[in-house]
């Protein structure tokens, strides 16, 4: 009886279905709460970022409205202006009157892309030097190698801040950009080429572990060719790795955005980055906090959502991997 | 030239100055505890936002503020301000010489005897020669900058080719002519105990230019060229220990007698200015007097302006002045020759934000009528042509002035309209926290006429930039207060080619020459009444061709701690006279 009913169980057990790394993962990703919560968020925010006239117009806020009559001598909003009201939802920023929601949102903007198209950039550049180097190693190896270690050595933040103003300069006289278009193009140029290393270390270290690896050896019996094993057997592998740098640089470069501009050596006035609502927020910090801690606190959030983001894609893509 | 460095927080605009006389125009002038006795003793701390001051040479400081410290304290030059309070602090009084310089061949010739028993902190004594040698570094302009430029013009020593002087200082060789001619126009008795300056012209108020360092007793063996910035030696009552990163420190200079100094009562046993601190915090500092025997030596932040002058408790740390400064954002006449175009700019600004932005009338001070501060009482009459009593101002910008102006230029000039509406005007500016909020108000005024601008943001070096005229750009934001109370040093350095601060860059403008020829007629007029109405009617036609936008006629604040006494606004200086502080226990 036991013997039989065993039989029946096992014929009416569901057929194990041979799952893809890429639906483990995102198993895997589903059970971190904390994960799905930020990523959620993050989405929300760059959706909100990437609309943000769209939103502006919905909520019926403005960026560049002035509502200077509201303010006291002190450029400080007073009266009703000074609460949070249905019109301004985060309230007005001092100075100038100006809806902060709707100055947060566009200020994003530029933050976002920045960060966006540093990290992207940085990371191409990473990608394919630490690939050339892990794979034909050797002499090759050896010189991206020594140059990647020349750049780490390199005091990158000292080089911004001294070459900002002549670079600047420079790509103005050139015609390339004028004014903002060429201090983003300058941020964005020296932040990638400073940035690249670090990628360009990490996947030379994983194409060196996986070209060891049986498949790689298999294809090469198998007679396929250099490109043929970059291209099929080591890039499909280099995704997990990748994605999970970019989610953890994302919210490196909206930090180090926000630093240059708070600077003022990144965007300048009248364009608005969060940096820069952070470098006016802390002029008013005792006269009106409330600025500087929602701008603060926005910054905080986003860093933080997207860095949770990082690590929930961290422990399901490479389960290995310790915290 | 006299608009250096001066970091005013109210408009991204420097300039500095010593000036007037006459009726003097100083709003809420505090002489706190001045009825209390002085004491000596104690430590005076100035709090400074900046890194160092500018300039200690005493020939190359050339902004009020420092001015007004130094002379206090540590450089003595031939004749002073009198460090009094109200109108009377305007008038000249012997320093290290023993009269305010005696005049003769019509003003060409200038006489100043030396007081006996004056010394350097090292002790020796000063002699003629000592201030011959240092008015014979002003020539050296490739190292000692940034100082007045008027010996230079003035001394008759001829000039070669290019109109610079044959004489070039004491740290390149010079021919045996031009030390003979440097030694005839800066002349040493026997004695070596009076000094005489000859002059390629009348200049009837010389001896105010005595009162800048740059007529004032350096040792030559002691001169290490641009190196004596960072330590010259002190004349006056204290001298310096310490010109670090972090402090500038006095302290008393045995070799200064009172039995010499007929001005300075030097009080405290010390004085530091700390520099690099931030401004909201040494504002805290003020506020919770933390350091009752500091001053905040750059003023309050805008925002915190209310916090000091609406507290009743503060009354007596605290002054709130008409400073000696006419702002304006200078047109480069060169890149916008179209009047009209000029004109617009000026009825499309909104004067009342931005003037609103800076503290309005209570602490940024008045729309301005021209370039001569009211604080120039002799020389300032409004002008009619632009600000208040004028008949096309308001404040909030006259947009339909504004408009049919730029009709006109529409046709009159094409390409200059072209620019003003489709290219943008690029406007020079400093670096300032607060130009997040200028730049939107600006835009969004002139706007209203259909008029684009831009800014041209410049982080460091902005005067050198604005006044080379490869890198000027449309407009340059600047600020003017006269070196001394006479628009000769006003209008000229302003609108003339041979000034010394000439943004407006106008003398390819078709009114100029005619102009120029009137500031020659002024400046040979020694008819002080008569030479006020041509400078009232010169400052009303530069006004008429829109060689600058004027802005406001500024006001400048001052905090302290509770333990200091006597701080008083000292007018010519357009600052405390610090010199006359004194510290309660």
């Amino acid at each position: 009886m036991s013997a039989t009913s065993t039989v029946e169980s096992r014929e009416k057990a569901p057929e194990i279905k041979g799952r893809s790394p890429r639906e483990i993962a995102w198993r895997r990703f589903k059970r971190n709460k904390v994960g799905v919560a930020a990523s959620i968020l993050s989405l929300l925010i760059l959706s909100l970022s990437l609309f943000a006239p769209f939103v502006c117009k919905v909520i019926g806020i403005d960026p560049n409205t002035l509502n200077l009559e509201v303010l006291d001598v002190s450029g400080i909003p007073t009266g009703e202006a000074a609460k949070f009201s249905l019109e301004h939802p985060l309230g007005l920023v001092p100075g100038t009157g100006r809806d902060l929601l709707a100055q947060l949102l566009y200020g994003s903007r530029i933050s976002f892309m920045v960060a966006i198209l540093t990290t992207f950039t940085a990371l191409t550049i990473g990608f394919f030097v630490g690939i050339a180097g892990g794979y034909f190693r050797g002499r090759v190896d050896g010189v991206l190698g020594r140059f990647t270690d020349f750049l780490l050595a390199f005091p990158a933040f000292f080089m911004i801040v001294a070459l900002s103003q002549p670079m600047v300069a420079r790509i103005q006289e050139l015609g390339i950009l004028g004014d903002n278009g060429s201090r983003i193009l300058f941020l964005i140029i020296f932040l990638s080429f400073f940035g690249w290393p670090g990628f360009s270390r990490l996947i030379r270290s994983q194409v060196m572990s996986i070209r060891e690896r049986e498949f790689v050896t298999a294809a090469q019996a198998m007679g396929a060719g250099r490109w043929r094993i970059i291209s099929k057997e080591l890039i499909p592998n280099l995704w997990a790795p990748v994605i999970v740098v970019v989610s953890l640089s994302l919210p490196g470069y909206l930090a180090t955005e926000a630093v240059y501009s708070f600077l003022g050596l990144g965007v300048q006035p009248p364009a608005s980055t969060w940096g820069l609502l952070l470098s006016n927020a802390t002029r008013f910090v005792t006269v009106m906090p409330s600025f500087f801690l929602i701008t603060a606190g926005s910054l905080v959030i986003v860093v933080l959502a997207f860095n949770l983001v990082g690590d929930a894609l961290r422990d399901a893509l490479d389960p290995r991997s310790d915290r | 030239m006299r608009a250096l460095s001066l970091q005013r927080r109210v408009i991204a605009v420097a300039s500095a100055s010593a000036l007037v006389l006459g009726t003097v125009l100083v709003s809420g002038v505090t002489a706190a505890n001045a009825a209390t006795t002085p004491k000596t003793g104690g430590i005076l701390t100035l709090l400074e936002h900046e890194p160092r001051l500018d300039h200690l040479d005493p020939s190359r400081i050339y902004t009020g503020r420092d001015l007004a410290f130094m002379n206090s304290f540590h450089t003595r030059t031939l004749v002073a301000y009198n460090p009094v309070p109200g109108a009377a602090g305007a008038n000249l009084v012997p320093d290290l010489a023993t009269n305010t310089g005696i005049p003769s061949n019509e003003a060409k010739t200038w006489k100043f005897t030396l007081r006996p028993g004056t010394k350097f902190e090292d002790g020796v004594a000063i002699t003629c020669e000592h201030v011959q040698y240092g008015v014979s570094r002003v020539f050296a302009t490739d190292v000692i900058t940034n100082g007045p430029a008027y010996l230079q013009a003035w001394l008759d020593i001829p000039k070669d080719a290019d109109g610079n002087s044959i004489y070039v200082g004491p740290y390149k060789k010079n021919t045996a002519a031009a030390t003979a001619a440097f030694k005839k126009a800066v002349n040493c008795s026997k004695d070596n105990r009076t000094i005489t300056f000859t002059l390629n012209k009348s200049i009837a108020d010389f001896n105010y230019l005595a009162t800048y360092g740059v007529i004032s007793p350096v040792q030559a063996k002691k001169d290490n060229g641009d190196k004596y910035d960072l330590n010259p030696q002190a004349t006056g009552p204290y001298k310096i220990v310490e010109n670090s990163k972090t402090q500038l420190r006095m302290v008393r200079n045995a070799n200064w007698s009172k039995a010499s100094d007929p001005i300075r009562t030097p009080y405290p046993d010390e004085v530091i200015i700390q520099f690099g601190l931030d401004e909201e915090v040494i504002d805290q500092i003020m506020l919770e007097d933390t350091i009752p025997t500091a001053i905040n030596f750059g003023g309050p932040l805008p925002s915190n302006k209310s916090k000091f002058f609406d507290d009743p408790k503060l009354k007596n740390r605290r002054m709130n002045n008409s400073d000696p400064y006419a702002n304006y954002i200078a047109f480069n006449v060169k890149a916008m020759p179209c009047l009209e175009v000029r004109a617009a700019m000026y009825y499309a600004r909104n004067a009342k934000a931005l003037l609103d932005y800076a503290g309005g009338p209570q602490f940024a001070g008045s729309y301005a009528t021209g370039v001569i501060s009211p604080l120039l009482a002799t020389d300032y009459a409004p002008t009619k042509v632009v600000g208040p009593g004028s008949a096309d101002f308001k404040p909030e910008g006259n947009i339909e002035k504004a408009k049919a102006l730029l009709e006109i230029a529409k046709t009159k000039c094409p390409a200059d309209y072209k620019k003003a509406t489709e290219d943008g005007i690029v406007i020079d500016t400093r670096q300032s926290a607060t130009l997040t909020d200028t730049i939107p108000i600006n835009e969004a005024a002139f706007a209203r006429a259909g008029i684009k601008v831009k800014f041209n943001i410049i982080s460091s070096g902005y005067y050198s930039t604005v006044m080379n005229p490869a890198k000027q750009k449309d407009m340059s934001g600047s600020g003017w207060g006269a070196d001394w109370a006479n628009a000769s040093t006003v209008i000229p350095e302003l609108f003339a080619s041979f000034g010394g601060f000439n943004l407006s860059q106008n003398s390819a403008d078709p009114a100029y020459k005619a102009f120029e020829d009137k500031v020659n007629l002024a400046m040979k007029t020694t008819d002080r009444k008569k030479q006020a109405v041509l400078w009232k009617q010169l400052d009303a036609e530069a006004m008429k061709n829109f060689w600058v936008l004027p802005t406001t006629f500024g006001k400048a604040q001052e905090v302290w701690g509770s333990q200091l006494a006597n701080v008083f606004f000292w007018v010519p200086q357009g600052n405390p006279a610090y010199g006359k502080i004194w510290i309660n226990d």
